[in-house]
């Protein structure tokens, strides 16, 4: 009796506990439309390391399509335009148009399988209550199962669903970066005049912008494998794309876990290429690069720098 | 090799380095001496009440002087070891069960790789400029975009002081 009694408590427990994780769920579904949908501008400080830098962004909705402008307030001017999938970036006098995604989701939000992978790969915690920026925030923590990826703190305004605040956290607990708005507006009344002008900037731009620049990928099936991915990331996407400075085509990878991503990058290695191997890192995303066999190969992610380079050594060539 | 046997004791050599050292450790007998003065240091620091100088060498002196019983086992005995044998497998059993339930209820507990992130630091810390488009092809089709917005496209524009403009 006392046993069955003690399993209808562990079955009680385990229901509760499931539904409190689908209520961190259901504030992640929150925080992925509300970036998209919300208009708010703001002042963020982005840090990693010794490296502080604070910057503006203003993200608007206009008849059904978004429009972005991030804007750097400290150093060289910098600035970065995202409308419709189509990224510019104005640096040192110039603007080259860098990325273009053609058909991409007008709204893109987490998919239902991107957060069963999140379930599955992260413990989801309710980490209490917050204040950022002045308004009251929710804080959830994603904590990994294994140490090859990094554990995630974000604060999520109660209201809107917009995150004001998040921190990448190493295995030993330190911060490797972290991201916090200062000043934010929310609503009505964020300011669109550049939205026009950034409309017609794009159309002069279409102009410029060379064709072997347009970097819409195809995709493929190459026969590239990578054997020693961390458990639970999944293919997202295979493409042979132009890239900025390359002659030919590489082929990207790109393998998610629902919160993290790692690229894979191959390419056939320039022949009067020195810089044979490398290690670096900007915040949380370490980029690690190797020439095997005349391939370059390239893996960038936000995953800890044992991870790229576990992964960059077990890609192979599989055949077709 | 002082400075490696330290790294060894904190944990920071990787695992083949840590073969190599070991190895070299069992052939020279002044490096066994550090081996042995360093964890003696160690255990100085955080027990001060019990020190146990040479304790490998003492146990084996007295190992020498324990008299060897040579006379046949009786048969209570091979019961009692049997009877050993089982009650150890049962505890082996709960000790699994119990290791299984906090698994079940509190999965931090579930054992983490012995490997550790910031052991490794990047050779040249900051990306060079030509990275950048790999960083920013990443960016595209990071995840971390459907939460973060635009803001996470920081990591792809970000100066340093020590980085020239282009």
């Amino acid at each position: 009796m006392k046993l069955w009694l003690g399993v209808c408590g562990l079955l009680l427990a385990a229901n509760a506990c499931a539904a409190e994780v689908q209520s961190r769920l259901d504030w992640l579904k929150t925080v992925a439309f509300a970036s998209h949908q919300t208009d708010y501008s703001g002042v963020f400080v982005y840090q990693y390391g010794s490296h502080v830098e604070t910057s503006r962004i203003a993200h608007v909705t206009e008849k059904d399509s978004e429009y972005e402008k991030l804007e750097s307030m400290d150093g060289p001017k910098r600035e970065i335009i995202r409308h419709h999938g189509q990224v510019w970036i104005f640096s040192n006098h110039k603007m080259v148009q860098v990325d273009s995604q053609q058909g991409k989701i007008r709204f893109p939000s987490l998919l239902p399988d991107q957060l069963s992978a999140l379930n599955e790969n992260y413990q989801v915690k309710d980490a209490g209550t917050g204040r950022v920026a002045g308004y009251n925030t929710q804080i959830i923590l994603f904590q990994p199962k294994d140490t090859l990826r990094y554990s995630h703190k974000i604060w999520i305004h109660t209201d809107s669903g917009l995150l004001l605040k998040s921190e990448v956290l190493n295995d030993k607990n330190q911060v490797v970066e972290q991201y916090t708005f200062t000043q934010l507006q929310i609503g009505s009344g964020v300011d669109r005049s550049w939205i026009a002008s950034s409309n017609a900037m794009g159309a002069t731009l279409k102009d410029e912008v060379k064709p072997s620049l347009n970097p819409t990928g195809k995709s493929v099936n190459s026969g590239w494998v990578v054997d020693a991915l961390p458990s639970g990331f999944k293919k997202t996407m295979e493409v042979l794309r132009p890239m900025h400075g390359k002659h030919a085509p590489v082929l990207q990878m790109v393998f998610a876990d629902g919160l993290s991503a790692i690229s894979v990058f191959i390419e056939p290695a320039d022949s009067d290429e020195d810089d044979n191997e490398g290690l670096s890192s900007r915040g949380a995303v370490n980029l690690y690069h190797k020439v095997v066999n005349n391939t370059l190969l390239n893996v960038v992610g936000e995953v800890p720098s044992l991870t790229v380079m576990q992964v960059l050594d077990s890609v192979r060539y599989n055949g077709k | 090799m002082k400075h490696e046997i330290s790294a060894l004791m904190d944990g920071e050599l990787f695992e083949d380095e840590t073969d190599i050292l070991f190895d070299q450790i069992r052939r020279d007998p002044g490096a066994q001496g550090d081996w042995a003065v360093y964890h003696l240091i160690g255990d100085v620091l955080r027990q001060p009440d019990y020190i146990h100088q040479d304790m490998g060498a003492r146990v084996s002196e007295h190992m020498q002087n324990e008299p060897v019983i040579l006379a046949p086992r009786s048969r209570a005995l091979k019961q009692k070891a049997r009877m050993f044998a089982l009650s150890a497998a049962a505890s082996v059993l709960a000790v699994g069960v119990v290791a299984w339930m906090s698994l079940q209820i509190n999965p931090e507990a579930a054992p983490q790789m012995a490997m550790r992130q910031s052991d490794i630091r990047p050779v040249n810390l900051q990306i060079q400029p030509k990275s950048d488009d790999y960083l920013m092809a990443h960016q595209e089709f990071s995840t971390s975009n459907d939460m973060n917005g635009g803001a996470s496209y920081i990591r792809t524009v970000t100066y340093s002081p020590e980085e020239k403009p282009q």
